[in-house]
């Protein structure tokens, strides 16, 4: 079995007015089923099109992607809306609810779009909900919760599905340090149980509790190792000024 | 994602926001109001010309006879033969001579009554009772007897409802009143159908000095065959005439066919002109779906990234338009159900001697529901189809 996502000199191209700008230039990475992985950089450096390449969300310009094996260049509009709904679960940094639906609809929404019959999927977005120890709130709207207990609503529906691999973006990035440190340890405890997580984020106190981190400078991939590498939170041009961690 | 929860999800954004979906449906409301109303208006006119022609009697014919182009002549006889051989098809047959002259009852002089020359079987065929006294008779036609019945006007204004027994002048020709007919319209009046006199045809057409009679009504066995009938009588005629110039034959059915052909063309021309406001409905609900989706954009954004393929978000957007237009055409229908009741009521009042009753047809009812929905796909579509199109990532970062 190769790995579960796969970069083969990925490009990617905009036209911005006149200039072309390459968001991802030349990205080769390997992701394991299993792993925890941070991909971290600076605005611009390209993790956001990395994260929308990953989640199917977009495709390459050039070079290829392969999702469990798949190329996911190749797919129309309707394999990649079947490929996010079966393979990742999205957890993002707005939350990104559906206001006006209860909690356990939310969650139900990826099992909707899946076919999945009504009955199980109540039953699934419930065991999801109380997974993430929301169980009690089931009929409630998102508004009248928390900012963390709607971040873990995000979870709940991210996993509901099953997917291959779970991919946050700047999951914390809304939340105080407290709530922020929770959504985290949930996100270790779903590496603990055998998920895939793939975490994009900025900060690199927060990349430092996946397991290994792949660094992104100007579309490139910089460092691509263990997490407890002090190599892996500085950049180059930042150690050179003898700057550390942030 | 089935068909009914994207129905149940559409009814839901809907009933969200109730005062918007109103405003957005309410120009489908007006139109589909508005064509239930005319259509039903149409309806009513057309029953009410019927009723009015049933009256004067859609079973019969009317035979001219012209005599232009030929020398030869019909006789009575020949008529009342063709009639009797022909009895599959025709039923009674009445010679009516229209007489001239001017009415005096005691002193007065009436211009207005209608007095016509018929055989005793006139009443039966056109269905007029007789009230008081006898109707006309078969020796009245053999001795030209100068015996008439007369309408209930004429009972009720001259005679004080004594009518019978009273004599009454025809070009200085004296009659005896020998019946008087039941009241035939809910008014009498002047100029009205009570307003008449019958005298037996051969008496008429001596004081006519008219030779041969030149008018007859025929009934027909069955109405539905009236063409048919008019046919025959036609093709009889012709055997004699050997001219189709010499003679005209007409039918109560076919003038009401044509009145109703008429009373259709305006009713169509009308109600087009109200679908014209489902037309400005169906942009309404254009409008408000593009503002829709620009709102929702970010939720569109969420639900493609979940995994909503395209069409899936095409059909709901879909399905809402033709919801809430169709919504619109209920509302629209019950509306119009409730104004015809409302206009017939006031018909009534203004119009008491013609009595239309505004009735919606089935038919309209189910065009215009079917119509509302139709403009909400059709009007939905491209709102639903920039749905569709956002970019997930875009939508995903909108505000």
């Amino acid at each position: 079995m190769g790995p579960l996502i796969e970069f083969r000199h990925v490009c990617k191209t905009y036209q911005m007015g006149d200039t072309l700008i390459r968001a991802a230039n030349d990205i080769s990475m390997k992701i394991e089923r299993g792993e925890f992985v941070a991909i971290v950089g600076q605005s611009g450096s390209g993790k956001s099109t990395c994260m929308n390449i990953i989640g199917c969300l977009d495709v390459p310009t050039s070079g290829t992607y392969l999702l469990d094996g798949q190329d996911v260049g190749q797919m129309n509009k309707n394999q990649l809306a079947a490929i996010r709904n079966k393979m990742l679960g999205f957890i993002f940094q707005q939350y990104n609810l559906l206001p006006k639906l209860t909690l356990l609809e939310n969650v139900e929404v990826p099992l909707m779009y899946a076919g999945v019959p009504k009955a199980e999927r109540r039953e699934r977005a419930k065991v999801a909900l109380e997974l993430v120890g929301l169980g009690d709130k089931l009929r409630h709207k998102p508004m009248q919760l928390s900012g963390g207990q709607q971040q873990r609503v995000s979870i709940a529906r991210a996993l509901a599905g099953e997917p291959a691999v779970i991919l946050a973006d700047e999951p914390t990035g809304a939340l105080d340090s407290r709530t922020g440190r929770e959504v985290l340890a949930m996100l270790q405890e779903l590496h603990a149980a055998g998920n895939t997580v793939v975490l994009i984020t900025h900060d690199n106190s927060i990349a430092v509790q996946a397991q290994r981190i792949i660094r992104l400078e100007d579309g490139r991939v910089i460092y691509d190792g263990d997490a407890s590498a002090p190599e892996a939170v500085v950049t180059p041009n930042q150690a050179g000024k003898g700057m550390g961690v942030k | 994602m089935s068909l009914l929860e994207t129905f149940q999800l559409a009814l839901k954004n809907i009933l969200g926001s109730k005062m918007r979906t109103f405003l957005t449906m309410l120009g489908i409301i007006i139109g589909v109001c508005a064509v239930i109303v005319i259509v039903g208006l149409g309806n009513g006119m057309q029953g009410y010309i019927e009723s009015q022609f049933e009256d004067m009697g859609t079973d019969s014919l009317t035979v001219m006879i012209v005599g232009r182009g030929s020398s030869r002549s019909v006789s009575e006889e020949q008529m009342y033969e063709m009639v009797e051989e022909n009895s599959d098809l025709l039923k009674q047959i009445s010679p009516t001579v229209a007489m001239v002259g001017i009415l005096k009852i005691g002193s007065d002089s009436i211009t207005t009554t209608t007095m016509t020359g018929v055989s005793e079987d006139y009443f039966s065929m056109k269905g007029y009772e007789v009230v008081q006294g006898r109707g006309l008779q078969y020796t009245d036609m053999e001795n030209r007897q100068r015996v008439c019945v007369i309408g209930q006007y004429l009972n009720m204004a001259y005679f004080g409802g004594n009518a019978v027994g009273q004599p009454l002048k025809i070009g200085g020709n004296t009659f005896t009143i020998v019946g008087v007919m039941d009241q035939q319209s809910s008014e009498l009046e002047e100029g009205g159908t009570d307003d008449c006199v019958y005298l037996p045809y051969t008496t008429a057409s001596r004081l006519n000095y008219t030779g041969t009679i030149s008018s007859y009504t025929i009934t027909v066995q069955d109405k539905d065959r009236v063409t048919e009938a008019k046919t025959l009588v036609e093709s009889e005629l012709y055997a004699i005439f050997e001219d189709d110039d010499a003679y005209t034959v007409t039918s109560m059915a076919e003038m009401l066919d044509t009145m109703n052909e008429m009373v259709n063309v305006i009713i169509y021309v009308l109600a087009a002109i109200a679908a014209i406001s489902l037309v400005v409905g169906g942009i309404g609900i254009m409008n408000i779906m593009l503002v829709s989706v620009t709102e929702r954009t970010r939720e569109i954004g969420i639900r493609k990234a979940l995994g909503a393929r395209e069409s899936v978000i095409m059909r709901q957007f879909v399905i809402e338009a033709a919801t809430t237009s169709s919504l619109g055409g209920i509302l629209g229908i019950l509306l119009g159900y409730g104004l015809s009741s409302v206009a017939t009521v006031v018909i009534a009042r203004i119009m008491p001697d013609t009595p239309i009753t505004v009735s919606p047809s089935l038919l309209a009812v189910v065009v215009a529901f079917g119509v509302s929905t139709g403009i909400g796909i059709v009007f939905g579509y491209i709102p639903a189809k920039k749905a569709a199109n956002l970019n997930p990532i875009d939508a995903l970062h909108y505000d």
